[in-house]
């Protein structure tokens, strides 16, 4: 088996630039011909420093790879834990990938948070989840994983299974001492408890509170109804899905990703699709990416439906979501004819989809096509037009374009403040450089843009919905490639070596050639990939998934110091997120 | 106090006790209906059913929410204070119930009929704060606190030009006595005369009952119940029934004060008809209306909420009430 | 009247008893935490409430107790025709000047500051 990895024809100008401040950068080629180097230890915070200056605004991820038992490292630094920074530049229209080795002797590296502040949460979810410190971090608390928590789940030695484990039980003693380890601590954050002449009320919004959308904790410094300051606490959703891909197939890891950003359906699929299969080597047909398309565009209508209607339901609007509900309950029901899911269906394969489209499916997105403009404009004025909403809404959560970068913030929320970029537009993937949609901005960057730019993408959506439907090629549904999943039974009985191949392939899963690749996309809420290390075996050697929620999620305190509990609801509503994408 | 006044009610005492009786039984059972009506008209105005499987129509389900709530634990949180905690409710309930005696429903059926009918409303309403207030800081939790302290800034706020803006009934009357109001309309409804009043009055009807859009003080999006996030079971109830016997309250004050009361047409067949049954249609029109209300519009800030009532509602209450004098002068 | 009242009252404490009797008990450890969404609170919520709050209290009494001054001239408006009129319409100027001055001061706006900034920095809708 090859490995196949695309040659990068000419090294990307950033590369060059980098070498010449740094020298002893030593790079690697991936699959994704993605620019990557590795920096030393001492050097990472001029690195990182040099490369925000040369025009990498956004720092898009930091994560962590345990190395120790990794075989194929060819041309790698020496390291048993590497730090893996991500950058993204829009100037450039590339990313930026600087890999740092550590030593599980001296597990430290400086924390980059006063570089890029994003840096903050991903800094201590990577001391979470492998013990990595993270030398003079502001706030160095465990953020994924409770402080009870004994061990770093994402290291090699961790147990991955419940059967690996003590059966699990919760005695009284344990519960309250689990109880008290999340009591707030004003002074571990630096706050006083009275100001110059009132006290301080803590006030926990959430993990169980009708607004939160999941289980999300905020805890609250309040003067009155004044918001003084805010701690967002997660973790609380966290179900490892990382880990698990290291014990998942290729192919059987499909359902945990839809699971990710739960209302994404598919759109979570494609990530991880398309990076496995540029680490395959596997070419998809147009016709398989037309399908993907129209059915990620339905999973981005259906996502920024229900944004829609919580929205509005946060700031009091009852009725909305109601009659939004029914036009996705018809979107559903034309996902459940082509793919037999409805909210999860993990319809994508390897390769491929699990079906072709059924005949006659095109009947039902007609008739979607023709009734939605009339029910999106009616939609559109009942929230958008509100007095009231425009009151609670309009100049509230502002935050502009730097700010934004500042906090790793994508997709709507990036868009609203009138910052046009789109990655579907910047780096096309899996055919969006065939569909003609704009990229709806606005200019406020306040929590009602981010619905109104939400509403023109619905707009957008379905004009692609529409060109996919005119225009749909034909060919397979599934690529010809033999590590495409499932695998390919047609000459199965032919003879004993395609059946052993078969019977392999369907038992344990293709082995994906050894290599890493990132494939990022625009996904319902905002960037979304899946960072995948192979090392030449049946299961990924170490998944990354990057979710636009988390980077939302740390924006909170910035935006909703100073305002009011109810301005704090309408954030929340108007950001985008749910729970399982920050967590994973 | 019984008949104190002139009185339309002259019966005698067991016709008194049937009058009493019945009213108090229908305000309370048509409050609890008025929760199956809104559950059911948002679920019609909202494309969904809303509750439709107790009973015929899914009527019974009051019916059911309501043994359900007599079965359930009668609980007083350990951290509460006691005594105000379980005196709460009870004043919720009871100021509202104890308003509705004023409202005269047809001739010969109401509780009683006072001179200062109209003043005993607004001394009544104007306890319901005190329900909140104590039921959110007996119960010694934050959520509730903040949700006592909007109630108490929105009630106390509302309530000035809420009486402000029945004055110009009273200007166009002469009286306080609501029976007297009534017959006054006899040549006209007051709607059109006191529609800025009439308009003042609805809203702070809906915010004294804290009802979308000023349902701020259990604002459940915000925090989690309100005031009383810590109540269950059947001293919840009384906080809920309260509510309802609320809107009601809203609407049979409006029928009275702006609708012409039990006040029908008088010609052809129409005339045959009670007048009990057109005092039940205005205020059941009036109690659908805030139903739609509710079912429409979005909640507003908090301090949007108190600049409406102080810049807007009530210096147009006291502009309001001069034009009346003047229009009743001349 | 009283009757009424005294039947109101009846219901009530039928409504308070009927649970204390009908509803059974249960002693559960997370019962008796006052609820935060789920977490262990910290301080109580029996605290000094900061002062916006208290200026309503204020704001309603002296407001409130003049409304009432007006109660009484609604309902003898006719009786004391003109003259009456006069004075009121003196009286109601003085707290709408009183209301108008609270206006200026900005006691009657709520608004925290960072939420007139962040008003003041985007374009209207």
């Amino acid at each position: 088996m090859s490995i196949a990895v695309e040659a990068t024809q000419e090294i990307p100008g950033i590369l060059i630039e980098l070498l010449s401040a740094f020298p002893d950068l030593q790079e690697q080629s991936c699959a994704d011909a993605m620019p990557t180097v590795w920096a030393t230890k001492s050097q990472i915070k001029n690195v990182l420093k040099k490369a925000k200056n040369l025009n990498y605004p956004l720092l898009y991820d930091i994560t962590a790879i345990d190395e120790r038992v990794r075989d194929k490292r060819v041309g790698q630094p020496e390291s048993e834990f590497t730090v893996v920074y991500q950058l993204l530049s829009f100037g450039r229209n590339e990313f930026l990938r600087i890999k740092v080795a550590l030593f599980d002797a001296s597990l430290s590296i400086a924390s980059v948070s006063d570089i890029y502040p994003n840096a903050n949460w991903y800094e201590r979810e990577c001391a979470d989840m492998f013990g990595i410190v993270f030398e003079g971090h502001p706030t160095p608390y465990p953020l994924m994983i409770p402080s009870t928590w004994k061990g770093h789940p994402l290291r090699k030695e961790h147990p991955a299974r419940a059967t690996e484990m003590e059966p699990f039980s919760l005695p009284d003693e344990i519960q309250d001492e689990e109880q008290e380890a999340l009591r707030f601590d004003p002074h571990k954050w630096g706050m006083t408890r009275h100001g110059d002449n009132t006290d301080f009320m803590f006030l926990n919004l959430g993990p169980n509170h009708p607004s939160v959308h999941g289980v999300f904790r905020i805890a609250l410094q309040l003067d009155g109804e004044e918001i003084v300051d805010a701690v967002p606490d997660i973790g609380y959703h966290h179900r490892g899905a990382e880990k698990m891909a290291e014990r998942q197939a290729w192919h059987s890891y499909m359902p945990y990703t839809d699971r990710i950003d739960y209302l994404g359906g598919v759109m979570n699929n494609l990530p991880y699709c398309m990076a496995v299969e540029k680490l395959a080597g596997i070419k998809v047909n147009d016709r398989i990416k037309t399908i993907r398309i129209m059915l990620c565009e339905m999973f981005r209508i259906q996502s920024h439906f229900l944004f829609l209607g919580t929205f509005a339901q946060d700031v009091g609007q009852m009725s909305p979501i109601f009659y939004i509900f029914k036009d996705r309950e018809f979107l559903f029901n034309i996902i459940e004819t082509i793919t037999g899911g409805r909210m999860h269906p993990s319809w994508f394969r390897i390769g491929g989809v699990a079906q072709d489209l059924p005949s006659g499916w095109d009947i039902k997105i007609r008739e979607f096509l023709k009734m939605m403009p009339k029910n999106l404009k009616h939609y559109q004025s009942m929230i958008m037009k509100n007095r009231i909403l425009k009151q609670r809404t309009v100049g509230v959560g502002v935050y502009n374009t730097e700010e934004a970068f500042e906090w790793g913030v994508t997709g709507g929320g990036l868009r609203a403040t009138g910052f046009n970029w789109d990655i579907r537009k910047a780096m096309p993937y899996s055919g969006y450089e065939n569909m003609d949609f704009e990229v709806p901005t606005a200019t406020n960057g306040d929590c009602y843009d981010r619905a109104a730019v939400r509403f023109e993408e619905v707009w957008q959506s379905l004009r692609i919905i529409e060109q996919c439907l005119k225009n749909m090629p034909a060919g397979s549904y599934k690529a010809d490639h033999p590590l495409t999943t499932p695998p390919r039974k047609d000459r199965t009985m032919m003879d004993i070596e395609t059946l052993i191949h078969h019977f392999v392939h369907e038992s344990w899963g293709p082995a994906i050639p050894a290599g890493e690749c990132c494939t990022p996309i625009e996904a319902t809420k905002g960037l979304n990939s899946y960072y995948i290390v192979s090392d030449g075996g049946t299961t990924s050697y170490r998944t990354r998934i990057r979710t636009p929620s988390f980077a939302h999620l740390q924006q909170i305190p910035s935006i909703s110091r100073g305002m009011m509990v109810a301005d704090l609801i309408a954030i929340i509503a108007s950001i985008d997120f749910v729970m399982a994408d920050v967590d994973r | 106090m019984n008949d104190i006044g002139t009185s339309a009610v002259q019966s005698t005492w067991l016709l008194n006790v049937v009058n009493v009786v019945a009213i108090l039984v229908f305000v309370v059972g048509s409050a609890a209906f008025t929760t199956w009506v809104e559950r059911r008209m948002l679920g019609i105005w909202q494309d969904r059913y809303g509750p439709n499987r107790v009973g015929p129509f899914g009527v019974l389900q009051v019916l059911a929410d309501m043994i359900k709530l007599l079965w359930k634990e009668d609980w007083v949180p350990s951290f509460a204070d006691k005594f105000v905690f379980v005196v709460a409710p009870t004043i919720a309930m009871f100021v509202v119930v104890a308003a509705f005696a004023v409202v005269p429903v047809a001739p010969g059926i109401g509780v009683v009929d006072l001179n200062v009918g109209l003043l005993f409303f607004l001394a009544m309403t104007s306890l319901g704060v005190y329900a909140v207030m104590f039921g959110a800081y007996a119960s010694d939790n934050k959520y509730a606190l903040l949700g006592g302290l909007r109630a108490a800034a929105q009630m106390v706020s509302y309530e000035v030009f809420m009486g402000l803006s029945l004055m110009g009934v009273v200007m166009l009357t002469g009286t306080f006595n609501l029976r007297e109001i009534v017959h006054a309309q006899e040549d006209g409804w007051f709607f059109i005369p006191q529609f800025i009043g009439m308009v003042i009055f609805f809203i702070a009807g809906i915010a004294e009952s804290h009802r979308t859009p000023f349902d701020l003080p259990e604002a459940e999006h915000e925090l989690t119940a309100g005031f009383h996030t810590e109540y269950s079971g059947m001293k919840f109830g009384m906080f809920f029934i309260g509510e309802y016997v609320s809107v009601l309250l809203t609407a049979a004050m409006m029928t009275v004060l702006f609708f012409g009361g039990w006040l029908g047409p008088t010609w052809g067949f129409l005339a045959y008809i009670p007048p009990v049954f057109w005092f039940l249609l205005k205020a059941g029109i009036l109690v659908l209306l805030m139903i739609l209300i509710r079912g429409s519009l979005p909640r507003p800030r908090y301090d949007q909420l108190m600049a409406f009532g102080w810049k807007a509602m009530l210096p147009l209450a006291m502009v309001n009430l001069l034009i009346t004098a003047v229009v009743v002068l001349l | 009247m009283i009757l009424y009242l005294v039947l109101v009252v009846g219901l009530i404490i039928a409504m308070l008893a009927g649970p204390y009797f009908l509803g059974r008990r249960r002693v559960s450890r997370a019962v008796n935490e006052p609820y935060e969404c789920g977490i262990v609170p910290v301080g109580s919520a029996q605290y000094r409430v900061p002062i916006p709050f208290y200026l309503f209290a204020i704001f309603f009494v002296i407001f409130d107790l003049e409304a009432v001054f007006l109660y009484a001239w609604s309902v003898a408006v006719k009786e004391v025709g003109w003259a009456g009129f006069i004075e009121a319409l003196v009286f109601i100027v003085i707290l709408l000047v009183a209301l108008l001055y609270l206006w200026r001061m900005g006691a009657l706006d709520w608004r925290t500051t960072r939420q007139k900034r962040d008003r003041a920095r985007v374009q209207p809708r």
